[in-house]
């Protein structure tokens, strides 16, 4: 149906030309959904948009074809190219926000649309095919919904309306870009049930672009894999996951941080893209452990390899022979720690506000919100405690109130037995002891500042050690964290963004503190680089004995990592206990949420909900925090009683009011212990 | 929430205005040193001397003075002119009106000037239309205004003689010859207006134009006409004007240097006179008005920016 | 202090040259003549700057007076050229003058928040509101007959007339900077304030300021020209470019050159200063509002 021949598009950047597409080819069958992944830079966004005829004002078209039904769309006047765009080939952006105006209704955008392709003959079959529509992609109250502004929905319900619309015109086909990476874990996964359900029932192709693996897991019949602006490897989805031919998907697939708790060790990615260095031949030869010296001569060309599989990589017959390495974790021996270490820092009843600075507000005397309410956690020394919830769950709070940033309005919060004073009155060897590691690795090291001097600051404020001494223990440190030596003249700009994060972790190591806050600092890393970070964490703690708090979103990756974990739902601590325990019932309704939105591996792993069926009730301001949202809601208790905690025998905490046996019992999920498969029984 | 919003700003706006006066009377009343001696020279008798400090008070303690003064200028009362010895009431407002006439000409010949120019580089960005007017709007900016006007003067009075050199208008002139007089200076005014509004315009033009619904618009296939109609055009609204407010705040300064130009009688010349011969409580009433006119332009950027915009309009609390 | 390897400042400043647009390096090349100018144009200016009688007065272009002669019989292109030095010096020093007093209120103003910072702000804003041709006026009348027509006083209302709004620029570019992590990251670890604003703030603001401070600069000789024509700047006899603009005002209709002489060769000087400003702006990556007053 579509056919992308030799798509060649260069951009003109004020460093030089770049080749975002290198001469591209691949087809795309009706109905069939193929994925296309790769890191950031890699390309795909452009053959994206370049399958629906367009070139950024900032690029040109090389050479190269996109022939939709044996048309180009690429050479299309203007007219005709607008034709066909929205209704024969869909598109759904990234951004949802970005994507619709912000000063139409979104009703009236719909309307607009289905009125240009000649879906409907007047305003008022619009209207009433908006409101349909609405209700098709499951958004809530589609009445009142078509009234709405963009700002006024939230991200998930953006990005119903925008996919609303693209399917409006029952295209062929539907190019989504990245359509679920700026959401929460849990939006993602019913955008994901929606897409597939719509998938099924309108037969639409689909090209689907991402950097999620696990995403495609679940959605692609086949994927097609880009690196440095050229297709590496297309394989049928399966055959890929279970024995890629290209080393670069190969180190891809090792790097996803699965449910299942094992991690394929071998052959992780390692390095970062870099485009000024990129050898004559193959593109991904300086980051690659199977090359041979011609690799770097020898431009590589897609072979096919099987039916439906082509590798554009010499050495495939070398790489599909080998066994795939599966090193049982040493994340397992990481979640076995002693039982009860001597807690480190305690926090009893705490309740925390969102700090406001302006004056004005003061006093204007306005009340504000409690964002986490009656907290009760403890770390002990050496141990990693995972704090898990979505956005707005009050888990970054948490960490700021440990660090001092904020003060908690009620509750206790000690440090090693004593007090923890606010940040203007901690002193310097207290600062020492508790760090702090931020989200995001851009803003989180001083741009003017090199390596050495990063980490130099902090050592010389705590330890006044001299030149050589200083010298010295940032080699160490930099050794630590698997960064070369050379690093340290570097400026944080010539790094890429996991070696960032390696070097904020540095500068918080250096300190030798006894407990350092990891707020979220994954989240802004590409899924490969997220399991070297993780790796890198456990092995520090193996190391060291410093204890940590792993703030994340993600369960999959706290699950490697933490020995403890807590559930975070709006401010509240939902459940809370040894890690393991968490993916086994019983299970609290919003832990079993979270971890049936987490994209797992293996596509039998997971079977379709209805997508529309969310129930959702205005939030009390008393009772359970949960029950807005709860599938297991039942009935007044919910809504007007605060939970009890219940304890399993094992030490686990729940906060709910369904007694323990039935949470095991009815209506959950269950993983089994080699963590293979989620087995599903859903009403 | 809107209410309190806008509330806020008139607030500000106020507290900014009065922080204004306290400056302006500083400087004018407090650190010159002996007033009297500032006024009527050095070489003045102290007779002389002391009957002023009467007439305005010196005697008394600066706070007090600004406090009289200020509840005087709430009132209406704005002082005697110290050269004229007229009520500054009488003498202020035709000039303000004659400056009013003199910005309105300007606006309107600068909305065409600034925005044609800006429209036609975005849309052709970064190819050599845009350069071109780049670099003319850069060179054009660089001429100080002064220079500008007196060039101005050069080409259409001296070169082509087509209009008088001086725009003196009086209670009798005739609406031909207001608009004969105002041409020169208005112009003067719209051009320097618009070449510092041109690259603002532009670049805001071109955001709008780039910004990710517009493309979004494309991709769903509707026409261009209606993507930059309907889409692009009701974006481009709010910084257009929020530029111009901004550019309204240049005419409270531009106008003194222009009417000095061209023998044009209006608010402009009258501060400069009041400067020129030392006349303090003109100085003091002149100022803080074209500061409050500063203050008002940004206070009607803001307000438009806020009420056209729908997310503004639920902003947070 | 350490062994570290450093890459070569003068290869990084070389490359950066060569990926200058072509504007900045016609306004260098520009500001180089210029400088030139101010720097030998006294000893190759054929007549003194007050010497009189060196021709017709009024009398136009000519080989020997190339932007004629004023109506006392001086040579204007000798005025202008001995006029250069006085310009770009009174510029150079009352912009630096504003920048560093209006970058210290700034950056304190956005470290410190809170009250001091609420007060500053309505104070910075209070002197922004008033339009800088008046504020300069009132500067040059609150100093007093003493100081005026001193060159001095010049810098002093150039520095009062920049210092707010550098202010405001500074305290916003702070403010941006301040909100990033690893200014957080320093005050956690128990980093002194001076220190923070030493090392993060100022650095990370640098830029931005640097721009500001071309494009302050470029300004102005407008606005000394433009007082010096008014009146109120600095005084006859003194060459300076706007005060002879004024002078020869009165002849415009007559020898419209004694004005457009020094008037074009001030304008070639701030068109030479805001190319060079902007095309700093964009090597360093930011975009440069000339316009901004």
């Amino acid at each position: 149906m579509i056919e992308v021949q030799d798509l060649t598009i260069d951009y003109e950047t004020a460093s030089g030309r770049l080749r975002a597409a290198d001469a591209v080819s691949f087809t795309l069958a009706p109905s069939e959904v193929l994925g296309l992944v790769g890191e950031s830079g890699s390309g795909k966004s452009t053959v994206a948009l370049a399958l629906l005829g367009h070139v950024a004002a900032t690029a040109r078209l090389v050479r190269g074809q996109v022939l939709l039904r044996g048309e180009n769309l690429l050479s299309l006047p203007p007219a005709l190219l607008a034709a066909s765009r929205g209704r024969r080939i869909g598109f759904v952006p990234q951004n949802p926000a970005a994507g619709l105006s912000p000063h139409l209704r979104v009703g009236g955008q719909f309307v607009e649309l289905v009125l240009q392709h000649g879906v409907v003959g007047s305003r008022q079959e619009a209207m009433t095919l908006a409101r349909d529509q609405f209700a098709l992609v499951g958004l809530p109250e589609p009445h009142q919904l078509v009234r709405r502004y963009p700002h006024e929905l939230s991200g998930g319900q953006q990005q119903r309306v925008c996919i609303a619309m693209a399917v409006a015109c029952r295209p062929e086909l539907l190019v989504l870009d990245e359509p679920t990476t700026g959401l929460d874990v849990t939006t993602q996964a019913r955008i994901i049930d929606l897409l597939k359900d719509l998938r099924s029932r309108f037969d639409i192709g689909m090209l689907y672009v991402t950097h999620d693996l696990g995403v495609l897991a679940q959605i692609a019949d086949r994927v097609g894999v880009m690196y440095a602006g050229r297709l590496v490897e297309i394989a049928r989805a399966d055959r890929l996951f279970s024995n890629a031919g290209h080393p670069y998907s190969r180190g891809l697939i090792a790097s996803v941080a699965s449910v299942e708790g094992t991690t394929v060790r071998a052959r992780r990615l390692r390095g970062m893209l870099r485009r000024k260095e990129l050898p004559a031949g193959c593109a991904f030869f300086p980051r690659c452990d199977q090359s041979e010296p011609s690799c770097a001569d020898r431009p590589q060309a897609l072979e096919c390899v099987s039916d439906g599989h082509s590798v554009a990589c010499q050495r495939w017959k070398a790489i599909l022979t080998q066994s795939t390495a599966t090193v049982e974790a040493e994340t397992q021996s990481v979640s076995s720690r002693t039982a009860n270490p001597a807690p480190l820092v305690r926090l009893d009843d705490v309740s925390i506000t969102y700090d406001r600075r302006s004056v004005w507000r003061r006093l204007l005397g306005c009340k504000d919100r409690l964002v986490v309410k009656d907290l009760t956690f403890s770390i002990g020394e050496g141990e990693i405690v995972g704090l898990v919830g979505e956005s707005g769950s009050g888990k970054s709070t948490i960490a700021r109130a440990l660090s001092g940033l904020l003060a908690p309005v009620r509750g206790d919060i000690r440090f090693r037995g004593l007090p923890l004073p606010r940040l203007a009155d901690r002193s310097l060897d207290l600062r020492r002891d508790i760090q702090y590691v931020f989200q995001n690795p851009d803003a989180s090291l001083n741009p003017r500042e090199r390596v050495h001097t990063a980490l130099s600051r902090p050592l010389l404020l705590y330890f006044k050690p001299d030149h050589r001494e200083a010298d010295q223990r940032t080699r160490q440190i930099l050794q630590e964290v698997h960064l070369e030596p050379s690093y340290a003249t570097r400026f944080p700009d010539q790094l890429s963004g996991g070696e960032r994060q390696r070097v904020a972790l540095a500068r918080a190591l250096v300190a030798r503190p006894a407990v350092i806050l990891c707020d979220e600092i994954l989240s802004a890393l590409d899924v490969s680089v997220q399991a070297s970070i993780i790796e890198l964490l456990a092995g520090l703690r193996r190391e060291t004995g410093v204890a940590m708090l792993f703030i994340s979103h993600d369960l999959a990756v706290v699950r490697h990592l933490a020995d403890q974990t807590g559930v975070l739902f709006r401010g509240a601590l939902v459940e809370f206990g040894r890690t393991e325990m968490l993916f086994q019932p019983p299970f609290h309704p919003y832990t079993e949420e979270l971890l049936l939105a987490v994209p797992a591996y293996r596509k039998q792993a997971r079977r379709s909900r209805p997508s529309a069926s969310l129930k959702t009730r205005t939030p009390s301001s008393h009772g359970c925090v949960y029950a807005s949202r709860c599938q297991h809601h039942r009935g007044r208790i919910c809504d007007e009683e605060v939970p009890p905690w219940r304890h399993t025998v094992s030490g686990h905490a729940i906060r709910c009011h369904i007694p323990l046996s039935e949470l095991e019992n009815e209506r959950v999920i269950g993983i089994d212990e080699d963590g293979a498969r989620l087995a599903a029984a859903i009403s | 929430m809107i209410f309190r919003l806008l509330s806020l700003r008139f607030l500000t706006a106020a507290l900014t205005l009065l922080a204004v006066s306290a400056i302006v009377f500083a400087a004018v009343e407090i650190l010159p040193g002996d007033v009297a001696t500032s006024v009527l020279g050095q070489f003045s008798s102290e007779t002389a001397r002391a009957a002023l400090r009467e007439q305005l008070h010196l005697n008394e303690p600066a706070l007090h003075r600004y406090l009289l003064w200020l509840g005087g200028v709430l009132h209406g009362d704005l002082g005697i002119a110290l050269s004229s010895r007229r009520p500054i009431t009488e003498i202020l407002w035709p000039r303000v009106a004659n400056s009013l006439i003199l910005s309105g000409a300007a606006v309107v010949l600068y909305i065409p000037l600034a925005l044609l120019p800006a429209i036609a580089q975005a849309r052709h960005r970064n190819r050599p239309l845009d350069q071109v007017l780049s670099t003319s709007t850069l060179v054009l900016a660089s001429v100080p205004d002064f220079l500008l006007a007196l060039i101005l003067l050069v080409i259409f009075v001296v070169v082509l003689p087509l209009l008088p050199a001086a725009s003196v208008v009086t209670d009798s002139t005739s609406f031909g010859d207001w608009l004969r007089a105002l041409l020169l200076p208005a112009s003067t005014l719209a051009i320097v207006m618009a070449v510092y509004a041109g690259r603002m315009l532009r670049d805001n033009l071109i955001e709008v134009l780039e910004a990710q619904h517009i493309l979004m618009a494309r991709l769903r296939g509707l026409p261009e006409w209606r993507v930059i109609w309907r889409h692009a055009v009701p974006n481009a609204v709010i910084p257009t004007l929020n530029v111009t407010a901004l550019n309204l705040t240049y005419l409270a300064g531009g106008v003194v240097i222009v009417e000095k130009v061209f023998g044009f009688p209006g608010f402009g010349s009258l501060m400069i006179d009041a400067i020129r011969f030392r006349d303090v409580p003109l100085i003091e009433i002149t100022v803080l008005i074209a500061s409050a006119v500063y203050v008002l332009a940004n206070l009607f950027a803001d307000l438009a920016a806020l009420l056209l915009n729908p997310k503004l309009r639920q902003a947070r609390a | 202090m350490t062994a570290w390897t450093t890459t070569s400042a003068t290869s990084r400043s070389r490359r950066l040259w060569e990926s200058a647009p072509a504007s900045f390096k016609v306004g260098v090349a520009m500001l180089i003549g210029h400088i030139l100018l101010a720097s030998v144009g006294p000893f190759v200016a054929p007549f003194g700057s007050a010497e009189i009688g060196t021709g017709i007065p009024l009398s136009g272009m000519s080989l020997a007076h190339p932007m004629g002669v004023d109506q006392i019989g001086r040579d204007v292109f000798s005025r202008v050229l001995y006029g250069a030095h006085i310009v770009i010096v009174l510029s150079l020093a009352g912009t630096a003058l504003g920048l560093v007093i209006g970058s210290l209120v700034g950056l304190l103003s956005a470290y410190v928040g809170g009250l001091f910072d609420e007060i500053a702000q309505r104070v910075i804003e209070a002197f922004v509101s008033i339009p800088y041709l008046v504020l300069g006026l009132l500067a040059v009348y609150a100093a007093g007959p003493g100081l005026a027509g001193q060159p001095a006083l010049m810098v002093i209302v150039i520095a009062i007339v920049y210092a707010p709004r550098i202010a405001r620029m500074a305290r916003a570019a702070a403010l941006d900077i301040v909100t990033r992590d690893f200014v957080t990251a320093a005050r956690l670890r128990g980093d002194g304030a001076w220190s923070i604003i030493r090392r993060d703030l100022a650095p990370n603001a640098a830029s931005t300021l640097l721009v500001e401070f071309a494009l302050r600069t470029g300004y102005a000789p407008a606005l000394i020209g433009a007082f010096g024509f008014l009146g109120f700047g600095v005084q006859p006899p003194t060459p300076e470019w706007g005060l002879m603009i004024s002078e020869n005002r009165n002849l415009i209709l007559v020898s419209p050159v004694t004005v457009l002489g020094p008037g074009l060769t001030l304008a070639s000087l701030v068109v030479a200063v805001n190319l060079t400003a902007e095309g700093l702006a964009r090597i360093l990556g930011r975009s440069a509002d000339f316009s901004v007053r």
